[in-house]
């Protein structure tokens, strides 16, 4: 591979060898610098008879209409002019004779009298004041409502046929606690209202029970009580003892009132 | 002889609005002497606003309880209600004593009649024999006097009834009523 390589520089050597030896050198000799002078006029001053004054043209300017449009001014342009300013500032002097002063007629002058009051001036005339409109529709008032916080507006209604649907509970006295000559007396009644032998009968309980209205009993011997369901006499009618007890033969229950002594 | 007891049961309930208390008067063996009911009042929205908290008890002491007890004909010796309205501050009536019975689970106590104060306004007592003793609570506006007065007139009835059950009578006619009224 470098074979190669060197084969392929050695070939362009050759050929840059080759065609550069066909060129001539031709020597030229350069010409010399010659520098050219050209003459020049002098300088020349013109004389002048007398000084010119100096003419201006004036124009009229327009006047700004409108304050919308504007004109361009044009530029001020001297011009020169043959007339001598001298000669005729000369010629057209003139001599202005003042006459003397003369005595005047005298008349008299009334002073106006002073005035008796100053006048204030320069007062300061308010400012425009704004007038003031009424508004011809004012807002309508607003109507106020009252409400009445009361609330004692409950009415009562006698319940007594509701109170009395429901059973009342009547509680049973102790009888360990009676004297014994009451009980012996309650006993004696409870026989002789229920005609049953005192033997045959267990005494469940005395209660106190009023002796008109009583509608319903039922016993309630795990609490020791009975419940009743009255009617509207019972609330007036008296109460009294009232002697519960069960036939102890077949189970039913008696009762009777019995007199306190 | 003398004048028999008259015991006064108060309550007044909530029923979805409304308000309406009932007054039962009993005698000693709880017998319904007089029962007297209030319509159903049922305040407006704006009324709840305006009133706030203050309106049930309001409406249960000022405008229920008066206009109940306007209707009894002679007072009660006793007014009693329920622990939870006495609990909750009343401030009735102070013309007679106001007070709350309760059935409690303490062991008896020695003897019929027997009390044991728990504090300045409130006492177990001792009712009936083996019975578990009363629990009683008075307003604040019943001195110890007035307390003494009716602690015997509640042994002399709670010998004859259960002093705490016509409560219970009390707010079933309520409900009752409540369902006619519907």
């Amino acid at each position: 591979m470098f074979g190669r390589v060197k084969d392929a520089v050695a070939d362009a050597a050759e050929t840059l060898r080759r065609a550069f030896a066909g060129l001539n050198v031709v020597e030229a000799a350069p010409e010399p610098f010659e520098p050219l002078s050209h003459g020049s006029e002098g300088l020349k001053a013109e004389g002048r008879a007398g000084l010119e004054p100096p003419a201006t043209l004036c124009r009229e300017m327009g006047l700004l209409r409108e304050a919308v449009e504007g004109r361009a001014l044009e530029p001020f342009q001297a011009r020169l002019c043959d007339e001598s300013g001298w000669a005729r500032w000369g010629a057209e002097a003139e001599v202005i004779r003042m006459t003397p002063l003369e005595g005047g007629r005298v008349s008299g002058i009334a002073v106006p009298p002073l005035p008796r009051r100053a006048q204030t001036a320069g007062r300061v005339e308010p400012p425009v004041r704004p007038s003031t409109r009424r508004w011809a529709e004012p807002l309508p008032a607003p109507g106020s409502r009252r409400l009445d916080p009361d609330l004692s507006g409950a009415g009562a209604k006698a319940g007594l046929d509701t109170i009395l649907s429901l059973a009342v509970p009547i509680q049973g006295e102790d009888l360990q606690h009676l004297p014994k000559g009451l009980w012996m007396r309650y006993s004696l009644q409870l026989v002789r209202g229920t005609g049953e032998n005192v033997r045959n009968l267990e005494v469940l309980g005395l209660f106190r029970l009023p002796r008109k209205g009583v509608a319903d009993l039922r016993h309630d011997p795990a609490r020791g009580r009975i419940l009743v369901r009255l009617e509207a006499a019972a609330t007036r009618a008296p109460r009294a003892p009232f002697i519960l007890a069960r036939r102890k033969d077949d189970g039913a229950l008696v009762s009777c009132f019995v007199e306190d002594p | 002889m003398a004048e028999p007891i008259k015991l006064a049961y108060f309550m007044a309930v909530k029923e979805g609005a409304s308000y309406l208390g009932g007054l039962l008067v009993t005698d000693t063996s709880g017998i319904p002497l007089d029962f007297r009911y209030t319509e159903p009042i049922t305040p407006t929205r704006l009324q709840g606003i305006l009133y706030g908290k203050s309106l049930e008890p309001h409406l249960k002491e000022e405008v229920i309880q008066k206009t109940l007890l306007k209707e009894l004909k002679t007072p009660p010796d006793l007014f009693i209600l329920s622990a939870t309205e006495l609990a909750g501050g009343w401030s009735g009536e102070a013309k007679y004593p106001v007070l709350a019975v309760q059935k409690s689970q303490e062991s008896p106590l020695a003897k019929v009649g027997e009390a044991f104060r728990a504090g300045p306004r409130e006492l177990l007592l001792q009712v009936s024999e083996g019975a578990a003793p009363l629990r009683v609570m008075f307003a604040a506006s019943v001195d110890a006097a007035a307390q003494e007065q009716a602690i015997m007139k509640l042994l002399e009835a709670g010998y004859h009834m259960d002093l705490a059950e016509p409560l219970e009578r009390v707010s079933a006619a309520l409900q009752s009523l409540v369902v006619k009224e519907a």
